[in-house]
């Protein structure tokens, strides 16, 4: 039976906030074996590839509407890279830091989102991550990405009008599956 | 890669289907074909062709091998095979006309002219929907506006069916009782599968889409547009497989396309439901010229659709049939057309030459490529000149309708050079038209690296 931290940031995201980086400290302070028992607003897709590529398997179960319970459980088989048992010279690429800038490119005419991304990301030191809110998938968007060497990772969220992307400069491709 | 590329053939499309638009609407101004011929006269038939292929369907293709990656967030199972499709469509397209200006007796017989036509149509819309067809089935399940694209597909392969058994039955290859009876009473369901189906039922799939994204307006994915969808493929359905069993029986065809009908009447009902809740809940107030063009052009929808009930309540299809294909090909369909081409030429054109270097050097906005205003002219001339074409033909005033058809050309022409303009950088000042590392994009393709 697996020993759940729990962590609520629906009231973080509902404030505007951005919880990824406390989520990434409460993984590191995880013991071995330990799981996380989190609570969102919608299902934290980019989360489960993050946590995924660290050694843990999810389990996502939809409380209501727009809450949802994922338990992320370390896999007896791999070992789960927590804080505690995490070799200290481990690569950590499938660790994002938090955003260093966020935009909101909901209400803006096509193509002009696109514009304002790849402006911001000229702009960005490598390693850093970028957060934007758009109102549709940008399909023209991930080629030119591609193309510099950026990576993202990017889901729809549970209201079906907000698609959120995250782009990490000169991650290249590695995250963007 | 996820995502959606450009595409290297559609530009190519757009262009061979502007020309056929063009040369279409010369033939008009000179009289060839209906109303000075008959509605099924080798003329009229010619010019039919010309539009529906040579122009709505090159457009069609064109644009959906652009915008099919963009629904359904994949690449296009192949960027190369769109140009051997475009070449055989073509080479087929120059048979069937050949062909039917043999029947009219303008050109000496050539031998087996319908037979090649048949082949390389057939062999040209099979790349197409091959190409389209593994790209949307890599997708699976697929949203709402591809599943209208699906629909639309299936659609075209039986107008392409129906055509090729039309020309073999007459061309005497096959003497074959069933393609005898459809070559006889099938027209209908030609005309119904390829403009009802292929050409209308696929942009209403496309319009929810570019719509909501040019106006800013929620997507539409709820119960009335499952229902739009639901019916209409219904409508389709009953079309076209339950008339060609009726047909191949011998049994009439009143019943099937009373059915037919209505549920196309709920389908577009529907769809206008769909369309006044995009633009009434749209985010962006002030609407770019197409957005404003495309609902002029379904406005001539919703006319088409009133047009066919006074023809269905009348009896009035042999007399006024000619008309309501007109305002069907022109004011609706070619209407969005051009409307939806004035922006995608805009856009892809700019994609090409500035995606590259976006955010690195100063760069026009897409909006910067067009002067709207001078192409407002022409297509308010146009949708005039439709308008006046249509009462004509309804009226029967002949030389009247080459005047309007002549006001149609010359609209259509200025929207080509706006087109033209816009794909040469024309309208962008020169101190922004190309930074370092961007070139000039070609008239005719589009340069994609990949």
């Amino acid at each position: 039976m697996t020993d759940f931290v729990e962590l609520d940031v629906r009231p973080v995201l509902r404030a505007g906030g951005e919880p990824f980086g406390q989520i990434m400290e409460t993984v590191q302070g995880l013991a071995p074996g330990q799981g996380l028992r989190l609570f969102a607003p919608f299902k934290p897709t980019p989360l489960l590839q993050v946590l995924g590529s660290r050694g843990f398997a999810h389990e996502v179960t939809k409380l209501g509407e727009s809450d949802w319970q994922v338990d992320f459980t370390p896999s007896a088989s791999t070992g789960a890279r927590t804080g505690a048992d995490a070799p200290a010279d481990l690569p950590r690429d499938g660790v994002w830091p938090a955003p260093v800038r966020e935009m909101d490119n909901r209400n803006l005419d096509p193509p002009e989102p696109m514009v304002r991304i790849l402006a911001a990301t000229e702009t960005m030191k490598k390693g850093e991550v970028l957060a934007a809110l758009l109102c549709r998938e940008p399909v023209f968007l991930f080629p030119e990405l591609a193309k510099r060497g950026h990576g993202w990772r990017g889901a729809m969220e549970s209201d079906g009008r907000t698609y959120r992307v995250l782009i990490r400069i000169g991650a290249g491709q590695d995250a963007s599956k | 890669m996820p995502g959606a590329s450009l595409s290297r053939w559609s530009l190519s499309y757009f262009a061979a289907a502007v020309v056929f638009l063009l040369a279409g609407q010369v033939l008009m101004v000179f009289g060839f074909g209906y109303p000075a011929a008959a509605l099924r006269a080798p003329d009229t038939l010619l010019v039919v062709h010309c539009v529906t292929i040579g122009w709505l369907s090159l457009l069609m293709c064109g644009a959906l091998f652009q915008f099919v990656p963009v629904l359904v967030v994949r690449p296009i199972y192949s960027n190369t095979l769109p140009l051997p499709a475009l070449l055989l469509i073509l080479a087929g397209l120059a048979a069937l006309l050949a062909s039917f200006l043999q029947l009219g007796g303008h050109l000496p017989v050539i031998p087996h002219c319908f037979a090649a036509a048949s082949v390389l149509l057939g062999s040209g819309f099979g790349i197409v929907l091959w190409t389209l067809g593994r790209t949307l089935s890599a997708a699976r399940p697929l949203n709402l506006p591809a599943r209208f694209v699906a629909i639309g597909l299936c659609s075209v392969a039986a107008t392409v069916t129906l055509g090729i058994l039309f020309t073999l039955a007459f061309g005497g290859y096959t003497r074959a009782p069933f393609a005898l009876e459809l070559l006889g009473r099938g027209m209908p369901l030609h005309v119904i599968a390829g403009l009802g189906g292929w050409l209308t039922f696929t942009a209403i799939g496309v319009s929810h889409r570019l719509l909501s994204m040019f106006m800013l307006s929620p997507e539409l994915d709820g119960a009335s547009t499952q229902w739009t969808f639901r019916l209409g493929t219904l409508a389709l359905a009953i079309v076209i497989i339950a008339g060609t069993v009726a047909v191949i029986a011998r049994a009439g065809l009143n019943a099937v396309l009373v059915t037919a009908g209505l549920a196309g009447a709920g389908t577009l009902a529907l769809y206008a439901r769909d369309v006044v809740q995009l633009y009434r809940k749209r985010v962006r107030r002030v609407i770019e010229l197409n957005s404003r063009m495309a609902g002029i052009a379904l406005g001539h929808l919703a006319a088409a659709a009133v047009l066919t009930f006074a023809c269905a309540v009348s009896g009035g299809f042999g007399q006024y049939g000619g008309a309501l294909i007109f305002l069907v090909s022109f004011g609706w369909l070619s209407g969005l057309g051009l409307a939806k081409l004035y922006k995608v030429v805009a856009f892809i054109t700019w994609l090409e030459c500035y995606g590259p270097v976006l955010g690195k050097t100063p760069t026009p906005r897409v909006q910067d490529l067009v002067v709207e205003p001078r192409a407002r002219t022409w297509f308010w001339l146009y949708f005039a000149a439709v308008d006046v074409g249509t009462v004509c033909l309804l009226a029967r005033a002949p030389l009247v309708f080459r005047a309007a058809a002549a006001g149609m050309l010359l609209a259509s022409a200025g929207i080509a050079l706006e087109l033209i303009r816009t794909r040469r950088l024309a309208n962008v000042s020169p101190a922004l038209r190309l930074p370092q590392g961007t070139r000039l994009p070609r008239l005719l393709f589009t340069f994609v690296a990949n």
